[in-house]
């Protein structure tokens, strides 16, 4: 039973990160109406500048500030050179843009990181576990729970609660009409642009003491993002964090008794819920 | 016969005098594979990002097949189109309830359920190693072992995969595909119904995926992993672009242009998919068109300077 609980709780730490990935990816999705490949290689992009700046600052903390916000910079640099361009290209053309860029980034990693994977420890105060009374469980990865829930929250009261979350979701919704009540569309997209990338960049950042680093990260993630995102919806928040739990809680459950299937189980998942429900979890189109 | 099926034979002759049969033959199992990604593209107005899982799964078992039960070639052919059909009409009947960006990312993502059955199944398919040691059986006496034998024989089917997606796209059910592409909300208030019109679409694609499929299995002797995997599906719905989705003939010309390519600088560099990535880059953001559309450039821009050369002097 307790071995159990533990699966679950790791289920719910991936899900988190899942979340916020799936988040990210559908601020993106929803604000600019492109379909983003590239969303994969900021998160391995962000685990990448954790491990560099916290082994060459020495601390993580302000590794985990700076990673995402290279992330995030660098997001802002694609939607203004190049995205922006592609506006009224059709979803072929935008897609192979954004996947350009993904293959570029992470062949990039590999001429910079080199090709092999490594792995990152946490910084010293999460190493180690406490116990729990029912398990025994690692600090860091309580960590990573607290962490990416906050960040989720944080989105959460952004998007709902500020004047600039206010236009974001209104650019979900209509474009047209928002650029008609005065509102500079393109600033709009490049803001969602480069939020969505701070997100894939910090669930990198928190991913890479868990899994590690490897060229091969972001593309993984990526199947995952569009996992959360096609069930849980486009632009919806809830969703998001329900998607990802869900998968995350299935993986972790999964894994620990059949190892080999911990990819497939995801997909499968999404799979079993597109036959019952082809629209999704909340089904919205 | 039109000037684009003279072109086509010509290159077919001439072709394996330029490049190495095995290159020349690759050309053309990757216009099969790129025709059936037209009729989703170009005429029913479909962005698959998943066609690497029926080219990859056909691969898999008419290899398995193949290596293990030594079958006839045509049988294996069959049961390629077959396994590309089926897996399409599972993944399609998934993906097709579903429209614009979601139809995309579905794609992808059960793409990627394929992919790691494939990784992880490694006592079938070798993982990472891919599966080896396929045949390529005589058949009628004929010894495929010899390059040029089986470049004619790749070359046939392609001829006939030709003839076939042209007899679909001019038939009643290609119209309305391309119905469904212009205006799918007019297309299903004049009674059609269009989900299983594009599934019908995503099945045809998913055939002429699994026939390239086992063709290239057979023409490099193994399956590598990354025939199920996202590279190949990108990089066929890139060849289709940059040859022109608006026609039929596009996808042969951009599997030309994008095989020929990737065989010279391949070879030359393990990082190629870096240059890879530049070029999807540079198209996008200069030669939206493809190839065809660039070639007109050109030839307007050669015009123009002709004009003002004449004029001048």
């Amino acid at each position: 039973m307790s071995a159990f609980l533990g699966q679950v709780l790791n289920g719910i730490a991936t899900g988190m990160l899942y979340a916020l990935m799936g988040l990210g990816l559908s601020l993106v999705t929803g604000v600019l109406n492109i379909p983003n490949f590239a969303h994969g290689a900021l998160f391995a992009i962000g685990a990448y500048l954790l491990a560099s700046a916290a082994n060459l600052m020495g601390n993580f903390w302000l590794a985990l500030v700076i990673a995402p916000l290279g992330a995030a910079l660098l997001g802002l640099a694609i939607e203004y050179l190049g995205i922006r361009r592609l506006y009224a290209a059709g979803h072929d053309y935008q897609l192979l843009f954004t996947f350009g860029l993904a293959l570029i980034l992470s062949e990039a990693i590999i001429l910079v990181w080199g090709p092999v994977g490594y792995s990152h420890l946490p910084p010293p105060i999460l190493r180690g576990g406490v116990d729990l009374g029912f398990t025994f469980y690692p600090k860091y990865r309580l960590f990573v729970m607290v962490a990416a829930g906050l960040l989720v929250l944080g989105t959460w009261l952004f998007l709902e609660k500020t004047r600039y979350g206010a236009i974001m979701r209104a650019g979900i919704e209509n474009k047209e009409m928002v650029s008609l009540l005065g509102i500079d569309v393109h600033k709009l997209f490049t803001a969602a642009f480069a939020l969505g990338a701070y997100l894939a960049g910090i669930a990198g950042a928190l991913t890479a003491p868990i899994r590690g680093l490897s060229p091969g990260m972001g593309v993984d993630m990526l199947g995952i993002a569009f996992v959360v995102v096609a069930l849980g919806g486009l632009g919806n928040l809830l969703g998001a964090i329900a998607a990802g739990l869900l998968i995350g809680v299935a993986q972790a459950i999964v894994a620990a008794h059949w190892t080999e299937a911990s990819s497939v189980v995801i997909y499968a998942v999404m799979a079993a819920v597109l036959l019952v429900r082809p629209q999704g979890l909340f089904g919205i189109r | 016969m039109n000037r684009a099926l003279i072109a086509i034979l010509a290159a077919i002759v001439l072709l394996p005098l330029v490049v190495r049969p095995a290159i020349a033959s690759e050309i053309w199992i990757f216009a099969i594979f790129g025709l059936g990604v037209n009729l989703l593209l170009g005429y029913t107005g479909l962005l698959s990002f998943g066609q690497g899982t029926f080219f990859g799964s056909a691969a898999y078992v008419a290899g398995w097949l193949l290596k293990h039960y030594a079958i006839n070639v045509f049988f294996a052919l069959g049961i390629g189109v077959g396994v590309g059909a089926l897996s399409a009409l599972v993944v399609g009947y998934l993906c097709v309830q579903r429209s614009g960006l979601y139809f995309i990312m579905l794609t992808f993502a059960l793409n990627q359920l394929f992919y790691f059955v494939a990784y992880q199944w490694t006592s079938v398919t070798g993982g990472e190693d891919g599966m080896p040691g396929i045949p390529r059986p005589a058949i009628l006496g004929i010894d495929f072992g010899n390059p040029v034998a089986y470049y004619v024989f790749v070359s046939v089917l392609f001829l006939a995969s030709l003839w076939i997606m042209r007899r679909i796209v001019e038939s009643p059910l290609g119209k309305i595909l391309q119905a469904i592409r212009e205006n799918e909300v007019r297309a299903e208030a004049v009674g059609y119904d269009t989900a299983r019109f594009k599934l019908a679409a995503f099945v045809i694609g998913g055939a002429f995926s699994g026939l390239a499929g086992v063709l290239y299995a057979m023409l490099f002797g193994i399956v590598p992993l990354e025939a199920i995997g996202f590279v190949t599906s990108g990089n066929v719905v890139f060849a289709t672009l940059i040859g022109g989705s608006g026609s039929l003939y596009g996808p042969v010309i951009g599997s030309f242009v994008f095989i020929w390519l990737s065989e010279s600088v391949s070879t030359l560099w393990a990082r190629w998919p870096l240059l890879l990535g530049v070029a999807f880059v540079i198209v996008v953001l200069f030669f939206r068109g493809g190839v065809v559309e660039a070639w007109s450039r050109f030839a307007a821009w050669r015009e123009r300077k002709w004009r003002s050369s004449k004029q001048t002097g």
